[in-house]
């Protein structure tokens, strides 16, 4: 397997490390890697830097991404990929928006004009904000602990929307419907990164596909139009095993 | 022209393969759609079952290595995902396994109630304790399994057997009462990482598929189809119309295609479709059926 040598673990905040590290590969923003820990488990991670150094950024959710978030300078992260579309990063005005950890793979698309809404349950979720122009950027919790109380909607409530040549989302895919919803009939286009239950990353176990396209191989980008023909979207999903449940 | 006949009709040759695409029935139903002239269904066992944690695929340019752990939702959920499928309007080959001849029996019934055209009988799953190859190995086991299924279900039942024996022929003459040989499923193997120094997967052995198991695929349908002459559908490593005609010429019917979509895509069903009637026009032949066997001494 292929592996990336760490050169700094930044620590961003509680339980949230960036690994950067410098290689030559060509990382398309928001494609992804399927990084494995031998002898724990293999995890999708997604790009938080795609220029040099590299670097992802993982939020601690189990043993493997607590090792991860632990590594050491000169340790490796060994992994398959990269794999998926990734983002079609687009000249003009930006509107990002990611939800928790969902932020990380939308930083390498930010500029100095680029507007960001960062949300999450609460202010210890809201993280990478030094990424951003601080003018140019939303924070909401559920809880209000930080930037407005409300969902990543609510913060869309306060910037006109249809100004943006592209908005691209990331997140929980019950947030991603709620932001698919909102921009409903306006005049806007996005893309939208989703995250399924994903196995194989080469596109042919099944796990985490919707509507017959496979999250890891067809995605993990969607446009709006794709997701208006996708009635599975925010509705129903596979578990591990495969059984159809609703969000 | 690409019409054939394995106990059920199918339009073209080209089956989607068992455990690939196929765990979400609008997958079945988009892989269809775009082509291949049935699907069998992933491997489905009376209960839920998680399967093995990942890794539980490596794959190079030559061949693939999985051990998914036969993860399914239980026959009783299943049956949403095969009603979304039957929506292409082609027919769905149920695969199943299972322990004892009456838990087969069972779950056959079950997909043949779903609406399933045929029943595969998974006998030759090569990583999971308990299940498909060491049921499979056992031949009077496999003999009960297939006569109790064949007396509870009227769809054609076809036995999936397994490369990894000291003896297909013994194989194939214990499941002689199917209506059809599924040859070949994969290959135990396995994958170190030097680095690592360790196996990849985490259940350390997995089964080889791709195209480096071509060449026993054809091997055993060649054998098989010798010694029996009943309908066989061939599996391993088909990537082109050559590998397909290759399969068909040793014996093959009809042929599954699996870890090639991991780097054609579904659009391989139509493009494989096309290169077949092309091979088949410019040969003057009428009927698979004319190619079936014909590389036989």
């Amino acid at each position: 397997m292929k592996y990336f040598t760490v050169s700094e673990n930044i620590r961003e905040a509680e339980n949230v490390n960036t690994l950067e590290f410098y290689d030559d590969i060509r990382i398309i923003p928001g494609q992804f890697i399927m990084a494995w820990v031998p002898g724990i488990n293999q995890i999708p991670l997604s790009f938080s830097s795609t220029g040099s150094p590299k670097s992802i950024t993982v939020k601690v959710y189990g043993d493997a991404s607590a090792k991860i978030a632990g590594m050491k300078t000169g340790d490796r992260i060994f992994y398959e990929g990269p794999y998926g579309n990734g983002f079609n990063n687009i000249t003009g005005k930006k509107l990002v928006i990611g939800a928790g950890s969902g932020i990380a793979p939308l930083v390498p698309l930010v500029n100095e004009s680029t507007t960001g809404i960062i949300s999450g349950k609460t202010a210890s979720d809201i993280i990478l904000t030094s990424k951003f122009n601080p003018d140019r950027l939303i924070i909401a919790t559920d809880d209000g602990t930080a930037g407005i109380k409300g969902f990543a909607t609510e913060a869309m409530r306060e910037i006109d929307i249809e100004s943006f040549d592209m908005i691209y989302a990331c997140g929980p895919e019950i947030m991603l419907k709620a932001v698919f919803d909102y921009i409903k009939g306006r005049d806007v286009k996005c893309q939208f990164s989703l995250e399924r239950s994903m196995k194989c990353g080469i596109g042919i176990c099944d796990s985490c596909s919707i509507n017959g396209y496979q999250v890891c191989h067809d995605g993990p980008v969607f446009t709006s139009e794709q997701l208006t023909k996708m009635d599975e979207f925010g509705k129903t999903k596979l578990t591990y095993s495969g059984k159809r449940v609703f969000f | 022209m690409l019409e054939t006949d394995i106990g059920i009709k199918l339009e073209n040759p080209f089956i989607l393969a068992s455990g690939i695409l196929d765990e979400n029935g609008y997958t079945v139903k988009r892989v269809l759609e775009s082509g291949a002239g049935a699907a069998v269904t992933k491997s489905i066992g009376s209960s839920e079952r998680r399967g093995f944690e990942p890794p539980v695929i490596y794959s190079d340019d030559n061949y693939t290595i999985n051990a998914i752990g036969l993860s399914n939702p239980g026959i009783e959920d299943y049956g949403n995902e095969i009603k979304i499928a039957l929506q292409a309007g082609k027919p769905i080959i149920g695969s199943i396994f299972a322990q004892t001849p009456e838990e087969f029996a069972s779950l056959a019934k079950k997909m043949q109630g779903y609406g399933a055209s045929a029943i595969e009988l998974n006998l030759s799953c090569p990583h999971v304790n308990g299940y498909g190859m060491e049921v499979g190995s056992d031949p009077e086991l496999v003999s009960a399994v297939v006569s109790e299924v064949k007396s509870n279900v009227n769809i054609p039942v076809y036995a999936k057997l397994s490369p990894n024996t000291s003896d297909m022929i013994e194989q194939a003459r214990a499941a002689s009462k199917c209506d059809g040989y599924v040859l070949i499923n994969t290959i135990k193997a396995m994958k170190i990482d030097i680095n690592a120094r360790m196996p990849v997967l985490s259940n350390v052995y997995g089964g080889l598929s791709g195209r480096s198991i071509k060449p026993v695929g054809i091997r055993y349908v060649y054998e098989v189809k010798k010694e029996t002459g009943k309908n066989i559908i061939g599996v391993g490593g088909i990537n082109t119309v050559e590998d397909v005609l290759e399969y068909i010429m040793a014996g093959a019917s009809a042929v599954q295609i699996g870890s090639a979509i991991s780097s054609h895509g579904v659009s391989l069903f139509t493009d494989l479709s096309k290169e077949l009637k092309k091979y088949m026009e410019m040969n003057s032949i009428n009927s698979i059926k004319d190619l079936v066997g014909v590389a036989i001494r």
